[in-house]
């Protein structure tokens, strides 16, 4: 683990770039953040944005890995990785870049496949955030990530889709919570009200048993009404990456649509999930990804996880899922 | 990535990106995000416009900015560093204040789409009514802490940015500031007054001396005992505090007297004031000695947030008066210094004051942090905010491209996800205020204030350009034809300081306000009234206020007892702007609103009561509304 400097004191330096961060989740939540370790596998879109998050936020180191080499699509994408790029590792394309937002931030980067990370590998951080890899890659790490008792996040955004899963085992941490107080004399009662902190402790389980539901179970069978759409849109591309490991290629749009759609028939099928639960439109708008949308997943991701190692605040357990029609972000709780 | 990727988009959109201009007001913490994801999805024709140049407090969020760049323009820098993520972008940048009369409705015209990315409601109101006028849409955003909003605004169509009244600032009664503080908020004020009284612009509502006119002590032993030394207003005639302080030569122990000393005497002297209350104790120089202990032991904490001692405000009061007064010395005759949290001195001085003010009235004493915080109003923000509302702007652009403004919402990014589990949560866009004084066919509106008291001068500067946020109004008085305000430099600069009185203005007498720049007509109802707080009152909707009138007239009558209405306070929509983790806004979570709507009508309180509810949502929420 890589530690600078005395680790319960923040410098006069930091005190003036966190600032305003400080004000609103105060020295505490900002010391715990600054011992967190953090690797970030998958230098996409959607990890770009988690890992500006966090260099930004003033993490004490942050990793990245990747194995694939640049395309001119992660040039549109990942804004890290300098447009003369193609061909380097994708990973260590974005490093300088990363480095610059935060000279105070330990950036590293390395060319690494996820089946490559080992048990030892993992144990130096404390936090993990997969974006991208199949369904069995995130459901692998995660369970290593239990047996260290490190947080575990994954995300993907997929066209104007995205979305985001989080493991925290057993999590504590504070929360402020608003009391009422009368104060003033009778005749000029003022209320105001106080701010007290509370201590509070959440229970997560795994990806593995979350996103293995049984819809023809009476429980999930009434909860699938008010279930976001999104969720299917998420099995059916597990499922092509599964059947064709790869995702979906805009250059292969046409073909791409036609197996997508075939999935989600015998998918939805398979779940006893009705067809009209997932509009066939989907297709249209899952290709690549669209960089606003991967703002507004890696920003609440990048918020998660800050959430997560600060201890401060009531976490999201355990899905979040955004989706484009009309702007909602969606929390989830599955696999209970 | 977007339109450089073939099959991501359809050509539409692609053609329609790409021909799209796109003018970004603010290359702050949205506006480094917002250019990040449009050059990205493929914007090549923006122009970014910002005055501000770049601090290291902005380097946490403000993630185009490095350090090598402090000190630079906001807009430049931006606009290099958007560059390098999309080298086929054309990007303008203007180091200068949108406000300026160079960027006319022809300048908003060029434009497909405006997006805000501002931080502040005159900036706001001001690309509001250019957007109205130039009918260009404006997509319009704010953040606050973990707190978002982003809404969209076409002229006809939806709201405007002033359809709804807006909370109003927080502001104290000037007897708590100057006799009675209760709250370290009231002594951090008191010393932001000192500031302006000894360096900065003096302005008359801010005095800082005792005031003899406090009502709760009327006609009495204080009054009578120094009756000669004050003005027909109250205030203790002493030339002005900063010819006192200037002619002993900003002696630091004689400031520190006479403020924490005698002004404290005299106000003990006004014994009714500390029947109910905790007398203050007066202060002298030598009355405490250095002592260390204060600094040693909280090592963990960051400098700001270590509390000072008695001993240690005194030398900062001194040393920070020192400074200033080089400071003022090294300006030009008549120039004056203005406060900024960010200059050391100027938060020293507010700091020790406002701690030595707080132990002589017994208020707890705060650290230089947070004296920061609240006398600088810092709203905290934070870069994921900023991501995510940046990222919801550029989806409603792309919506406006594909000319689905009917699927354009309103989104709030909560802190926790509502009862329908939407953390984003949309809501249907309003239809425009038929009454609204901005955006409908004949704009009007009705002022409150005294014809008997108010200047011609003051009209113009906290009226019409401070309240009703126009930049270079002219007007005229409805009937006679009068020129009372003339947007010539010169023109009617004879009248600045006769009273409206002195035009026959008069309850009633209408003005036909013009503002040039906006390309905004004004018709301006006066309505006099000698007792209005705060100079003068913005009434939406006179018809409404006469209304509320009577009906809390009606129910003084029935309650025996007395109460002011609040014109406008309890509208649903403003209500709404100002709500963070519940739904009562959103139209298409209609179960959850109709229960809050329920909930409201079955709890009938009176409305003292819901005042007191309504500036508390206002204080803290003020934020969200963008
Ligand atoms: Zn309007």
């Amino acid at each position: 683990m890589v530690l600078h400097g005395n680790n319960s004191t923040i410098s006069e330096d930091e005190a003036a770039l966190y600032d305003r961060q400080i004000r609103l989740w105060g020295l505490d939540a900002q010391k715990r953040l600054r011992a967190s370790n953090v690797l970030v596998i998958g230098a996409c879109g959607l990890g770009a944005e988690v890992i500006k998050n966090l260099v930004l936020a003033g993490v004490n180191s942050l990793k990245i890995v990747d194995h694939r080499s640049v395309t001119e699509a992660d040039s549109y994408s990942n804004f890290f990785v300098p447009h003369d790029s193609e061909e380097k590792n994708v990973a260590l394309a974005s490093l300088e870049r990363v480095q610059n937002l935060n000279p105070m931030v330990n950036v590293t980067a390395e060319a690494l496949e996820i089946s490559q990370i080992c048990d030892n590998y993992l144990s130096q951080f404390s936090v993990v955030c997969v974006c991208g890899g199949s369904k069995e890659e995130i459901s692998n790490l995660n369970n290593k990530c239990r047996e260290f008792g490190i947080l575990f996040f994954a995300g993907e955004v997929y066209g104007m889709h995205g979305y985001f899963f989080e493991d925290l085992i057993d999590h504590s941490y504070v929360e402020e919570v608003k009391a009422k107080v009368e104060t003033g004399k009778s005749d000029e009662k003022e209320s105001s009200e106080e701010t007290k902190m509370v201590k509070r402790q959440e229970s997560f389980i795994p990806f593995s048993t979350a996103i293995d539901i049984d819809w023809t179970s009476q429980k999930y069978g009434t909860r699938l009404k008010r279930t976001t759409p999104s969720l299917f849109i998420l099995n059916v591309l597990h499922e092509f990456s599964f059947l064709h490991k790869r995702r979906p290629d805009p250059s292969r749009r046409e073909e791409d649509e036609i197996e997508l759609l075939t999935i989600k028939n015998s998918l939805l099928d398979k779940l006893s999930v009705p067809q009209g639960k997932l509009s066939n439109d989907f297709v249209k708008s899952i290709f690549g990804q669209v960089s606003p949308i991967c703002a507004v997943v890696g920003g609440v991701l990048g918020q998660e996880i800050i959430k997560a190692v600060s201890g401060k605040d009531a976490p999201l357990n355990n899905f979040f899922f955004f989706s484009p029609d009309d702007g909602a972000g969606v929390v989830e709780n599955f696999g209970y | 990535m977007a339109i450089h990727i073939n099959g991501v988009f359809n050509n539409n959109l692609i053609n329609s990106i790409k021909s799209c201009k796109v003018l970004v007001v603010g290359a702050g913490g949205i506006g480094c995000e917002l250019l990040k994801n449009l050059v990205l999805t493929g914007f090549e024709d923006i122009e970014v416009i910002d005055l501000d140049t770049i601090d290291v407090s902005n380097l946490n969020r403000q993630f185009l900015f490095q350090k090598q760049h402090v000190g630079k323009s906001k807009s430049q820098v931006a606009r290099e560093s958007a560059l390098r993520f999309n080298p086929k972008s054309n990007i303008v940048s203007y180091h200068d204040s949108i406000i300026s009369p160079e960027y006319g409705v022809s300048f908003y015209k060029r434009f497909t789409l405006v997006m805000n990315a501002l931080d502040n409601r005159t900036a706001r109101n001001h690309v509001n009514r250019m957007c109205l006028a130039a009918n260009i849409p404006l997509i319009e955003s704010g953040s606050s802490g973990y707190l978002g909003q982003v809404t969209v605004i076409q002229k006809g169509l939806t709201e405007c940015y002033e359809c709804q009244p807006k909370p109003v600032q927080k502001t104290f009664p000037g007897c708590t500031i100057r006799n009675t503080p209760s709250e370290p908020i009231h002594c951090i004020v008191w010393s932001k007054h000192l500031f302006n009284q000894l360096f900065g612009e003096t302005d008359d509502d801010e005095d800082v001396s005792p005031d003899a006119a406090d009502p709760e002590q009327v006609g009495e032993a204080g009054k009578n005992a120094l009756a000669s030394e004050s003005n027909d207003k109250g205030n203790v005639n002493r030339v002005s505090t900063r010819m006192w302080a200037s002619s002993r030569n900003y002696d630091p122990k004689k400031i520190f007297h006479k403020l924490f000393h005698d002004d404290i005497q005299y106000l003990l002297s006004m014994d009714k004031l500390w029947q109910k209350r905790r007398p203050p104790i007066p202060l002298k120089w030598d009355d405490f000695i250095e002592d260390e202990s204060c600094t040693s032991s909280k090592d963990d904490l960051i400098k700001d947030q270590r509390p000072w001692s008695l001993a240690h405000c005194r030398e900062v009061f001194s040393k920070s008066i020192d400074d200033l007064k080089k400071k003022l010395n090294a300006l030009k005759e008549g120039d004056h210094l203005v406060w900024d949290k960010d200059d050391d001195s100027s938060m020293d001085f507010v700091t020790a004051c406002s701690n030595i003010r707080a132990y002589i009235f017994g208020i707890q004493q705060k650290t230089r942090f947070d004296v920061k915080s609240m006398a600088g109003n810092i709203i905290p923000a934070i870069a994921t905010t900023n991501a995510i509302v940046a990222g919801l702007i550029v989806l409603q652009g792309i919506k406006i491209l594909q000319e689905k403004m009917n699927e354009c919402k309103t989104i709030y990014l909560n802190r926790k996800p509502n009862p329908r589990k939407r953390l984003l949560v949309p809501c249907v866009l309003d239809k425009p205020n038929p009454k609204c004084y901005v955006c409908s066919e004949k704009p009007e509106v009705a002022v409150q204030l005294n014809v008997e008291e108010m200047t011609v001068k003051t009209l113009e500067e906290k009226v019409l350009k401070g309240g009703l946020n126009m930049v270079a109004p002219d007007a005229v008085v409805d009937g006679t034809g009068t020129i009372l305000i003339s947007s010539e430099p010169g023109e009617t600069d004879a009248n600045n300081d006769k009273i409206l009185k002195d035009f026959n203005i008069i309850d009633g007498t209408r003005l036909s306000c013009d503002d040039f720049l906006q390309n905004y007509n004004l018709l301006v109802t006066i309505l006099h009234s000698k007792e209005v707080e705060g100079e003068f009152k913005i009434v939406g909707d006179h018809e409404k206020l006469k209304k509320e009138q009577e009906e809390a007239f009606n129910k003084k009558e029935q309650n025996g007892k007395a109460e002011t209405a609040v014109p406008g306070g309890s509208k649903d929509g403003f209500a709404s702007i100002v709500d963070d983790d519940d739904d009562l806004v959103c139209l298409d979570d209609s179960d959850v609103r109709i229960e809050e709507a329920k909930k409201r009508k079955s709890e009938p309180e009176p409305s003292e009561v819901s005042k007191t509810k309504k500036i508390k949502l206002d204080s803290e929420h003020e934020i969200i509304s963008i």
